[in-house]
C-alpha cells in the first residue's frame, strides 16, 4: 500500500537531494574557496566543524527538533523521534525509532550531514556508533536560559542560517531579561512546583524550572534538595506547605493533579486557592517556548501575591 | 578382546583400615585382602557401616585411619580413572540425573577406559550390550531408565559395573528390589565372575544368600568391633545371634546352613 | 550416545547460517536481494555497505555470541545441579553480572574491568545460589529455584536502586541491564572467540559431564575427581554469563528454552548437546532480535522482551511437568 504523503514527501526528498548533490557540484567547482566551514562547541566541550553548513538534520529529540526549528532550520530537519509534536510542522518528518533506542538503519538511511544528540536522553553507545560511522554529532544539554539561546546561535551557525536563528535567540534572551527585570523586587512567594503525579516528583533549583521559579520571585520550598527531580512525599508537601502550587499533567488540559491537594483546606495554597494548572509543553523543554512557560509562571505567583 | 586393553589385576587390600563414621568411636581396624577368585559377604545390622566401607574401599570416602593398597602400593599416589579400572561399585541407590536410555547408561561405564578425546567405539557397544544381555536387560536398552522399576534398574546398575570391567567388583546390596529368580542369577553371575578371577565383594542383608554363595565373610557389629574369615568359620549361630540381637534355628539344606529367627 | 553426532550439527550450523542471512537480509530499511549481492561483491551505494556490514552484521554476529553463549551456560549450569531447570537468568547469575558491570561503570571504570567485575558479580551470584540451596541437606529443584529466583529479584533491587541513585545521564545506557537488548552491543569479537573456545573445550570435557550428570557419587566411582570438575563447570557457567551480560545486559531464558529443547529431539549426550546449544542459541537469539527491529519499525524493542515472551510459557510448562 502507497501512502499519499509519505510518497510526496519521498519524492520530495529525491529532489531535495539532487538538488543538494547539483548544488554541491556547483559549489565545489566554482565557489570552493569560498566555501565556508562553520564551527561550534557543543554540550561535551568538543568542537564540531563541518565542511559545509548542514543540509540534512536529524535530531534526536523532541527538544532539539524544536530548537532545530528555533533557529531557523526546521526546513532541513529529515529525521526526528517519538514525541517531536512541535512545531506541527514536526509530524510530517520521517521518525527514527525513540530517543532512547534508535532506529539506526533508518537514520542512516535519510544520509544526516547534521546529528543533533541529547546528552542526557540518547544512550552514548548508539552516539558514539553514529560517530564511528562518520555522522557529525553535535551533543546538546541546555541546562539555562543562557543555554537555550547559545544552543540555538550554534544550531544557526551549523545549518547557516544564522539571520533567523541569532533573531529568536535574541528574542528569547530579551524575553527573559524583562522579566527578569520586571519581577527583580517582587516579594518571595514559597512555591512547589509538581513535575509528576505518581509518584509525586518536583524540581531542585538547579533545574531550569527552578531557574524559571526563581526569576518569577518564587521560592522553591524543594530547590536545595540534591537530586535534580527528586521524589517526594505529599507529607514532605504538606509540611513545607507552599503558598502556591504550580503542576502540569498528563496532557494540555489536565488539571487532575492539582485536585488532590483539594483534600488538605488547612494548606495556605489550598486555602487561598492558588492551585495553578501550567501546560507542560511550556516548561518541560528547554526551548523557547520556555518564554511564555515563565510569562504563564510570572502572571501565575502574581495572582498568588494579590490573595495575600 | 578389550580384555587386552586391560593392565594386570592388581588385588585390593586394607591396612589397619578405620572407616569414618560421624559420632562414632573407632572400629576395629582391618586388614581385608580381597583375592582374585573370592566372594565376600558383607554382613551386619543397620547401622553397622557397611555402606560406608563400602564407599571407603571405593575411594569415594577418606578412611579416619589406616590406608588401602592396589597390589601393596597405597592408592593414594593413583589417578582416580586409573584406580576406577581396578576398582568399581554398585550402589545401594540409584540417583536419577538426566534422563538417558539403558543402553547408555551402561556405556557410562566405559568412562574410565576411554581418553578424553576418544568416542565409544563399536566394540565399547558391544561390551555393554553383552553386560545388558546378562542381566536380562538387554530387551529394554532403548527405554529411559526413569521407566524401569526397581528390580529393572538394578540390574542395570549391575551391568554398568560389568562395563566398567574393573578387577574388583563392590556390590551394595546387589539383590535388592530383585525377584527371586534375578536374585540366583546375580549370584551365579557374580561366582562366574569370581571363576574368572574377578574379585567379588558386597553387602548383603540375607544371611542365607551370603550362606550359599560367599567363600568369605566379613561381620561388621554396630559397636565398631569386626571379625572376618572364612565362612564356614564365620556363619556360627552364636556369631549371628550377637551380630543381629536374634535368635536363630540353624537348619541344613543342600549340604548348607540355612538360618531362620526364631519365633518370640 | 550412541547416536551420530555430525548430522544434528551440520543442520544447526546451516540453521545458523541462515538466520543469520535473514537478519543481515532484513531490516526496517528494504533492501533487496540485488542490493545484497552488490553489497557482498563491492560495487554497492556507500550506505547500503554501512547498512549491512556496519550495523546490521556486527549486531547479528552480537546477537549470535550473545544467544550461544547464555544457552552453553544454561546447559552446563543444568549438568552442574543435574536439574532441567538451571538457567544463569533464573538462577540469578545475569543479575550479579549485571550488577558486577553497572559498578563498575558507576566507578568510572571502562573496558576489561567492566567485563571482570561482570564476571565477579556471576561467580558471588553462584555461589550464593549453591552455598544456600545446598545448606546442609542436598539441592532440591524447589529449593534450588527459591533460592535463585529470591536471589535474583535482590540483583534486580541493586539494579534499580542504583539506576536511581546513578546521575541522569548515565540512565539511559543503564537501563537495557534490566532487559537484555543487543542494540547497545559495540564489538561481537570477545563473545564469538569464547564461544568458539567452549565448543572445542567440551568436545574433551563432555563424556566427563555425562558421568557427572548421573550423580556426583557415580561419577567419582567412574574416576571422574568431581571438585575439580563442578568448580572448572562452575567457574566456566559464570564467565560466559559474564560475558554475554557485557554485551547485552540480561537476557531470560535463552539458557532454559534451547537447552531444554535440544534435550528432547537429541538426548543427553553432552558432546552433543553443548555445540548444539551454541548453534541453536546463536540461531534463536538472531532470530529474535530480527523481530526486535522490525516488528513495530522504526520503534525497536529491547531482544529481552521476545525471550521472555517465548521463555516464560515455556519455563512454566517444565515446572508443571516436572512436578
Amino acid at each position: 500500500m502507497m501512502n499519499p504523503v509519505s510518497s510526496i514527501s519521498e519524492s520530495r526528498q529525491a529532489r531535495a537531494r539532487h538538488l543538494v548533490m547539483v548544488s554541491l557540484c556547483v559549489l565545489a567547482w566554482w565557489a570552493a574557496p569560498a566555501m565556508a566551514e562553520v564551527c561550534a562547541t557543543d554540550a561535551r566541550d568538543r568542537e564540531l566543524c563541518l565542511g559545509q553548513p548542514a543540509k540534512r538534520i536529524a535530531a534526536l529529540s523532541p527538544g532539539a527538533t524544536e530548537l532545530a526549528w528555533a533557529a531557523g532550520a526546521g526546513e532541513k530537519v529529515v529525521a526526528v523521534v517519538d514525541y517531536s509534536d512541535y512545531p506541527p510542522a514536526a509530524r510530517q518528518v520521517p521518525k527514527v525509532g525513540s530517543h532512547t533506542r534508535l532506529d539506526m538503519e533508518r537514520l542512516l538511511e535519510l544520509e544526516p550531514d547534521l546529528v543533533i544528540a541529547w546528552v542526557t536522553g540518547n544512550p552514548e553507545e548508539q552516539v558514539e556508533m553514529l560517530e564511528e560511522l562518520g555522522l557529525p554529532v553535535f551533543s546538546i544539554e541546555p541546562r539555562n536560559f543562557e543555554a537555550v539561546s547559545t544552543t540555538i546561535e550554534q544550531l544557526a551557525t551549523l545549518a547557516d542560517t544564522e539571520t533567523e536563528g541569532f533573531a529568536e535567540a535574541q528574542r528569547f534572551r530579551r524575553g527573559i531579561d524583562e522579566l527578569r527585570t520586571e519581577y527583580a523586587e517582587a516579594e518571595p512567594v514559597p512555591v512547589f512546583y509538581q513535575v509528576w503525579d505518581q509518584p509525586l516528583m518536583t524540581v531542585n533549583d538547579e533545574h531550569l524550572i527552578g531557574e524559571m521559579i526563581q526569576l518569577c520571585g518564587g521560592d522553591n520550598v524543594f530547590g536545595d534538595l540534591d537530586r535534580l527531580v527528586p521524589r517526594i512525599s505529599p507529607e514532605a508537601v504538606i509540611s513545607a506547605d507552599p503558598e502556591a502550587i504550580l503542576a502540569g499533567g498528563m496532557g494540555e488540559e489536565n488539571r487532575h493533579w492539582l485536585t488532590r491537594w483539594k483534600d488538605f483546606p488547612d494548606m495556605t495554597a489550598t486555602a487561598r486557592d492558588n492551585l495553578f494548572f501550567i501546560p507542560p509543553s511550556l516548561v518541560q523543554r528547554p526551548t523557547p517556548r520556555m518564554l511564555e512557560g515563565t510569562r504563564l509562571f510570572c502572571e501565575k505567583l502574581e495572582v498568588a501575591r494579590g490573595r495575600r | 578382546m578389550v580384555v587386552t586393553k586391560r593392565p594386570t589385576m592388581q588385588t585390593l587390600s586394607t591396612r589397619q583400615l578405620v572407616i569414618d563414621i560421624p559420632h562414632r568411636p573407632d572400629g576395629y581396624p582391618l586388614d581385608l585382602t580381597i583375592e582374585p577368585g573370592q566372594i565376600w559377604g558383607v554382613l551386619g545390622p543397620n547401622g553397622a557401616g557397611k555402606t560406608t566401607l563400602l564407599h571407603t574401599l571405593a575411594g569415594l570416602r577418606a578412611p579416619r585411619a589406616g590406608s588401602l593398597c592396589l597390589d601393596n602400593q597405597p592408592t593414594g599416589t593413583l589417578k582416580r580413572r586409573a584406580f576406577s579400572q581396578q576398582v568399581g561399585l554398585v550402589f545401594q541407590d540409584h540417583q536419577d540425573g538426566f534422563p538417558a536410555t539403558v543402553l547408555e547408561t551402561a556405556l557410562i561405564g566405559r568412562h574410565p577406559w576411554l581418553s578424553p578425546w576418544q568416542m565409544e567405539s563399536a566394540d565399547d557397544v558391544a561390551m555393554a550390550e553383552r553386560a545388558l544381555e546378562a542381566l536380562d536387560v538387554l530387551h529394554l536398552k532403548d527405554r529411559l531408565v526413569s521407566t524401569l522399576s526397581g528390580g529393572e534398574r538394578q540390574r542395570v546398575a549391575i551391568a554398568t559395573l560389568m562395563t566398567q570391567a574393573p578387577h574388583t567388583w563392590l556390590l551394595d546390596e546387589p539383590t535388592n528390589h530383585l525377584d527371586l529368580h534375578h536374585q540366583v542369577a546375580v549370584m551365579k553371575l557374580l561366582t562366574e565372575r569370581a571363576k574368572a578371577g574377578n574379585a567379588i565383594f558386597m553387602c548383603l542383608h540375607d544371611l542365607n544368600l551370603a550362606a550359599r554363595w560367599c567363600d568369605n565373610i566379613l561381620l561388621m557389629y554396630p559397636d565398631g568391633e569386626a571379625c572376618w574369615g572364612r565362612a564356614e568359620r564365620m556363619l556360627v549361630p552364636s556369631a549371628l545371634e550377637r551380630l543381629y540381637n536374634q535368635d536363630l534355628t540353624t537348619v541344613e539344606v543342600d549340604g548348607a546352613p540355612f538360618f531362620v529367627p526364631k519365633r518370640g | 550416545m550412541t547416536r551420530p553426532i555430525g548430522v544434528p550439527l551440520v543442520i544447526l550450523a546451516l540453521a545458523s547460517l541462515l538466520a543469520i542471512g535473514l537478519s543481515v537480509a532484513i531490516g526496517s530499511v528494504a533492501l533487496t536481494l540485488t542490493d545484497l549481492g552488490a553489497v557482498l561483491f563491492g560495487d554497492a551505494p556507500a550506505l547500503h555497505r554501512t547498512l549491512v556490514l556496519e550495523l546490521r552484521l556486527p549486531r547479528t554476529l552480537a546477537a549470535f555470541a550473545t544467544g550461544g553463549l547464555l544457552a552453553v551456560a544454561g546447559a552446563l549450569m543444568q549438568v552442574l545441579l543435574r536439574n532441567p531447570l538451571a538457567d544463569p537468568y533464573v538462577l540469578g547469575l545475569s543479575g550479579g553480572a549485571a550488577v558486577g558491570a553497572l559498578l563498575a561503570m558507576l566507578a568510572g571504570l571502562g573496558g576489561l574491568l567492566v567485563s571482570g567485575s561482570a564476571f565477579a558479580g556471576a561467580l558471588l551470584s553462584t555461589l550464593m545460589v549453591f552455598g544456600l540451596a545446598h545448606g546442609t541437606g542436598s539441592w532440591t529443584p524447589s529449593r534450588l529455584l527459591l533460592t535463585g529466583v529470591v536471589v535474583a529479584a535482590g540483583w534486580g533491587a541493586v539494579i534499580t536502586l542504583m539506576l536511581s541513585i546513578s546521575p541522569a545521564r548515565e540512565l539511559p545506557g543503564m537501563l537495557y541491564w534490566l532487559m537484555g537488548d543487543v542494540s547497545y552491543a559495540r564489538t561481537p569479537w570477545p563473545g564469538l572467540v569464547l564461544l568458539t573456545l567452549i565448543c572445542l573445550v567440551v568436545i574433551p570435557l563432555g563424556r566427563s559431564l555425562n558421568v557427572l550428570a548421573r550423580g556426583p557419587l557415580q561419577a567419582a566411582a567412574l574416576g571422574i575427581s568431581v571438585r575439580p570438575m563442578e568448580w572448572l563447570i562452575y567457574l566456566l557457567a559464570s564467565l560466559l554469563t559474564a560475558t554475554a551480560v557485557t554485551m547485552a545486559g540480561s537476557i531470560g531464558f535463552v539458557g532454559l528454552v534451547v537447552p531444554h529443547m535440544l534435550r528432547l529431539v537429541l538426548g543427553n549426550d553432552q558432546r552433543l548437546i553443548l555445540p548444539a546449544c551454541a548453534f541453536a542459541g546463536g540461531t534463536l537469539l538472531v532470530l529474535a532480535d530480527t523481530l526486535a527491529r522490525v516488528v513495530i519499525a522504526p520503534e525497536q524493542l529491547p531482544v529481552g522482551v521476545i525471550t521472555a515472551l517465548l521463555g516464560v510459557p515455556t519455563f512454566l510448562y517444565l515446572l508443571y511437568r516436572s512436578r
